[in-house]
């Protein structure tokens, strides 16, 4: 899992960089933005494997982004950020070319279980 | 119109008025009906009793007036019938006294011969007598010695001069025996004289003649003289020579009805030589009639007690109290059931309004308070996963260091944050739930799998607790068009509040029918400790819950019947306290 070139998107800040440095002191290779114009204004440059997008922000939705996001490379792996309740919005997400949805407030755990399987994904592809 | 309703809701005042609490709404019923019973029967009560005095009133006053007409026509019949007699015997003693017989007459011979012959005819005559122009006895025939009279002076001789004919009353005189007298006056053709010829007839001839012509009708018929003096002899009202007891206080009717008319008398009827009386004697009311008779110095009177028709009269009370009594029973027994049927309806409508109202509150406080929920949940996350991701990176750190002093403290003590920021996840998540507005799948669904699904995932639960879970499903029930996973919320809440509300130790049954073809129905029932009625309106109401703080948010059945009521179902509750608690959930079999 080491090595892993991830973008986490979120308008968020302290959550954003909290999250990238905790997936940081476990070996990834994260980077955070803070809004959808940023994240996909470095996408070039980060080549990100995994996204970790969130669905709800100020500039851009994360459905838009997503979108954007998979026209530039449909390898991306996109792991949605969800701030409601319900699995509606994820599964839209997922229905759109998301690998899956993950509800905040985010339990690490999950999170990395659910990164690790879209990289597995990633690399038999 | 707007005084109108004033005056009629002080009679009546509108039950659901005012309303304080449940027992103020049963004292306005109260009041309604009592009110209402009030109106009707009066409505109904007075023109019945109006109609009854009037029946009386009538009834009474054609039975007088019958009784009275019946007494003036025999008062007349009478009267003809003595004038009649009265006439009969004037003309025969006028028809035997020819002008031209006078001398005929003073011969004793013609004279017995010709009282002979009268008495024949009429036994009560008793003597015969002619007197000449200066008023001596001429000659005399009868069982007295009443020879060579003079009568010159006496008021009888002066009238039958002036009058030509004299009727006396009744007396006794010389000859100790009532008699009355009858004489006529006729001129000598030669000598320019006139003579009388004068009759003494027995007084009993009179009252046998009286007697005939006693009626069954009247109670007392006698004559009496223009002093009001008995002349035949009365059954009850007075002696005969006697001043008749009916005529004490005066001596005249007229004198007496003008004096006594207020409270004794009362003329009822009067002719020109007739006249009734309607009065009270010896505390008896009697009708009196008093005829004068032409030509003789008498009056009739008869007596009629009150009533005749006593029997009818009774008998008409009777019957009217009757029909007035039935009437007013049956009156107030069907105003009584009217008003209770009434009030009745009344509070029914008045039940189904304010159910009405809550109902359609519900959707809409749920829609508002969704809103509400919604937003503060969305606010909350975020900070939320803040909190969360912070102190995981502080765990990470601390997990990376080497020992230090409290590292152990300080590890308990971020776990407690995770578990609040854990527990404050779920409350937002089940926020955010509450307020969603997904759309419903429409898929056939088998609703006893649905609730024997919703068992499994709780068995083990009710097992720790020793819940035992029954089954009492329809297996020929309709499968529905619903949505399966919004189907399993609602049954996990109802029974998952069941198995809290009996807490440990008890049952639960779980059953399935089939209402009509179109609807169907599962209940779910507990033994639990029940809900009192403050707490069943309660029950659907967001944030309303009767479990511990932290344990509910009281979303559940809110939830609950949001989805039922989107589903077009409908949830019920019935419980009581101290024996258990159903929901009844009613769904239709197509969901449109």
């Amino acid at each position: 899992m080491t090595n892993i070139k991830l973008l986490i998107i979120d308008d968020e800040v302290e959550f954003a960089a909290t999250l990238c440095q905790r997936l940081q002191l476990r070996g990834i290779d994260a980077t955070d933005m803070h809004s959808g114009g940023e994240g996909l204004a470095v996408l070039e440059k980060v080549a990100p494997e995994i996204v970790i997008l969130d669905l709800k922000m100020p500039d851009m939705s994360g459905l838009d982004v997503l979108a954007e996001i998979k026209k530039y490379d449909p390898g991306i792996e996109v792991i949605m950020l969800t701030g409601h309740g319900s699995a509606g919005s994820g599964m839209e997400a997922m229905e759109k070319g998301a690998f899956d949805y993950i509800m905040k407030p985010v339990d690490l755990q999950e999170l990395l279980e659910k990164i690790n399987s879209a990289y597995e994904k990633r690399g038999k592809a | 119109m707007k005084e109108r309703s004033n005056w009629l809701a002080k009679i009546l005042p509108p039950p659901s008025d005012n309303i304080v609490s449940g027992a103020d709404l049963d004292r306005g019923y109260k009041n309604f009906s009592r009110g209402l019973f009030g109106i009707l029967i009066v409505l109904v009560l007075v023109p019945l009793a109006i109609i009854s005095l009037l029946s009386h009133h009538q009834y009474k006053h054609l039975l007088q007036q019958r009784e009275l007409d019946q007494l003036f026509l025999n008062l007349e019949q009478a009267q003809s019938t003595i004038e009649k007699f009265v006439a009969e015997l004037e003309s025969v003693i006028k028809f035997v006294a020819r002008d031209d017989r006078y001398h005929e007459l003073l011969e004793p011979k013609e004279l017995q011969a010709l009282f002979v012959r009268l008495q024949s005819e009429y036994p009560g005559f008793v003597d015969i007598e002619v007197v000449d122009s200066h008023g001596m006895q001429k000659s005399y025939f009868g069982p007295y010695q009443l020879e060579g009279h003079n009568y010159t002076d006496q008021t009888w001789y002066k009238e039958v001069m002036l009058r030509g004919v004299y009727i006396s009353n009744v007396f006794s005189g010389f000859r100790h025996v009532p008699h009355f007298v009858i004489a006529v006056s006729r001129k000598h053709p030669q000598q320019n004289a006139s003579w009388v010829l004068r009759v003494t007839i027995d007084g009993q001839t009179l009252q046998n003649y009286v007697d005939t012509i006693s009626t069954t009708y009247a109670d007392d018929i006698f004559l009496v003289d223009q002093s009001f003096t008995v002349q035949t002899r009365p059954q009850k009202y007075g002696k005969i020579s006697e001043k008749c007891i009916l005529f004490d206080m005066g001596d005249t009717i007229e004198k007496n009805f003008k004096k006594r008319t207020v409270e004794r008398f009362m003329m009822v009827q009067k002719a020109s030589d007739m006249i009734i009386v309607q009065k009270s004697f010896n505390g008896q009311q009697i009708l009196q009639g008093v005829s004068e008779l032409v030509n003789t110095p008498w009056k009739l009177v008869m007596v009629k007690e009150q009533y005749l028709y006593a029997d009818a009269w009774f008998s008409f009370k009777i019957r009217l109290t009757t029909i007035f009594l039935s009437c007013a029973i049956v009156a107030i027994f069907v105003i009584l059931e009217i008003g209770k049927a009434i009030t009745n309806h009344l509070r029914e409508s008045d039940k189904k309004r304010e159910q009405f109202l809550v109902e359609a509150e519900q959707p809409n406080k749920l829609a508002s308070i969704g809103r509400l929920a919604a937003g503060v949940a969305h606010e909350i996350n975020n900070p939320l996963a803040i909190i969360n991701q912070k102190t995981g990176l502080v765990q990470d750190f601390m997990e990376m260091s080497d020992d230090f002093a409290y590292k152990a403290a300080m590890r308990e003590a971020l776990d407690g944050i995770q578990n609040s920021v854990e527990r404050c996840k779920k409350i937002t998540h089940r926020l955010l739930g509450f307020a969603r507005q997904t759309d419903v799948k429409n898929e056939e669904v088998d609703i006893n799998v649905i609730v024997r699904e919703v068992v499994d995932f709780l068995a083990k639960e009710a097992s720790y607790n020793q819940i035992k879970i029954d089954f009492d499903l329809d297996p020929d029930i309709s499968k529905i068009y619903s949505d399966r996973g919004q189907l399993l919320q609602i049954f996990l809440n109802v029974t998952n509040n069941a198995i809290d509300a009996i807490g440990s130790n008890g049952t639960i049954t779980l059953s399935s029918r089939q209402i009509d073809p179109k609807t169907i129905q599962v209940s779910i029932t507990d033994n639990g400790p029940g809900m009192s009625a403050e707490v069943q309106q309660h029950i659907f109401d967001p944030f309303f819950t009767t479990k511990e703080t932290g344990k509910g948010t009281g979303l559940g059945l809110s939830i609950t019947y949001g989805i039922v009521k989107k589903f077009g179902g409908k949830i019920n509750v019935r419980s009581e306290v101290n024996k258990g608690t159903t929901f009844d959930i009613t769904l239709p079999v197509a969901n449109n």
